[in-house]
């Protein structure tokens, strides 16, 4: 099942290494781009695991396919930072 | 001195005539016409025509001349099927279906699919015409747990709308991704396209999604002399950093900057 947004912002999180690993976070119509400090840091499955659709690593720059609901989940982002 | 691309002039003002005076089917002047005017030779009028066969605005008939092509229309990308594309475009569409069986999911397919390795999917085959013509073929996988009989009544009796189908089904698709490269097509790709010498296509890979469910993955390639992409462009979204902590302790002699502390 999807989990809900509030719960699936806390996984995604801590999935990108906390907050203490992010740079900033960007809504992108079906994905969620981020840019990181440590892309080592990064839990992928566990990405996959809290919903992701796929994810994009490049450099320090992570996208992570969402859906349209990636707007709701920024905003629940924004509240955990 | 600059050096002076008299094709360049030749070329831009056969485009003006294409955009403004003529329209599709309209002959060229002639070369030497062209030749006359611009005081160039016949090689330099052949380079400027050349140039614009090749973009896919002059379509060149061996022994009856050089004629304005037909449009190409551009559109946003939509997520809708090869049907409604063609028609949104005010094109009239037709598909011919290719090949239709169920196979073991290729790993990447898989993948795409959000399936394990091997599961059962089928895979569709089409060739895409747009008035008359070849436009696109398209090669798609379609997870079968999820639409088991899909395939019961090909060749005949398969779905002209493969998205109507899913609808069918009780999967609505809502959302999408396309990935869009451009490369020559393959020796078998430019048979059915019945592509010229000019051999470029566009290659769209496209996941389609109802909600959470993957309900399709596919890899066309269109005939880049006849569809082009219109792309809306917005300015970013405003991003979202983490909020700076207020500083707790200052060593003697720091500027006192909270930079660098994180929560």
């Amino acid at each position: 099942m999807t989990p809900t947004y509030d719960d699936q912002a806390n996984r995604i999180l801590r999935a990108l290494g906390g907050v203490d690993n992010i740079v900033e976070i960007e809504p992108c119509t079906t994905r969620l781009r981020s840019e990181v400090k440590d892309p080592g840091a990064v839990d992928q499955p566990a990405l996959r695991a809290a919903g992701a659709h796929g994810v994009v690593v490049s450099g320090r720059v992570v996208q992570i396919v969402i859906g349209p609901s990636v707007d709701v989940l920024a905003s629940e982002l924004e509240d955990l930072m | 001195m600059a050096p002076d691309y008299k094709h360049v002039r030749v070329r831009d003002y056969l485009r003006g005539l294409v955009a403004h005076e003529l329209t599709v089917g309209d002959t060229i002047p002639s070369e030497r016409e062209l030749c006359e005017r611009f005081g160039v030779s016949r090689m330099t009028v052949r380079q400027a025509i050349d140039a614009l066969v090749n973009e896919g605005l002059l379509h060149r008939e061996q022994g009856r001349g050089t004629f304005v092509a037909p449009a190409r229309t551009d559109m946003e990308l939509r997520l809708v099927g090869f049907g409604d594309d063609m028609r949104r475009r005010g094109m009239t569409p037709s598909t011919e279906l290719l090949d239709a069986e169920t196979v073991e999911a290729p790993w990447d397919v898989a993948e795409s699919l959000e399936l394990d390795p091997g599961a059962a999917v089928h895979h569709v085959q089409r060739l895409g015409w747009a008035d008359g013509r070849p436009m696109a073929l398209e090669e798609t996988w379609i997870p079968a747990s999820r639409f088991p009989d899909l395939l019961d009544g090909a060749p005949d009796g398969f779905p002209e709308s493969l998205y109507a189908a899913f609808r069918d089904h009780g999967h609505d698709p809502d959302w999408g991704e396309d990935t869009v490269a451009a490369s020559d097509a393959s020796a078998h790709e430019a048979e059915l396209l019945r592509l010229g010498t000019a051999r470029t296509v566009l290659r769209i890979a496209r996941r389609t999604f109802a909600g959470q469910v993957a309900c399709a993955f596919s890899r066309s390639c269109y005939r880049a002399d006849r569809y082009t992409l219109w792309v809306p462009l917005t300015a970013p979204n405003p991003v979202v950093t983490p909020r700076p902590q207020p500083l707790v302790t200052t060593t003697p002699g720091s500027t006192g900057t909270t930079q660098e502390v994180r929560r």
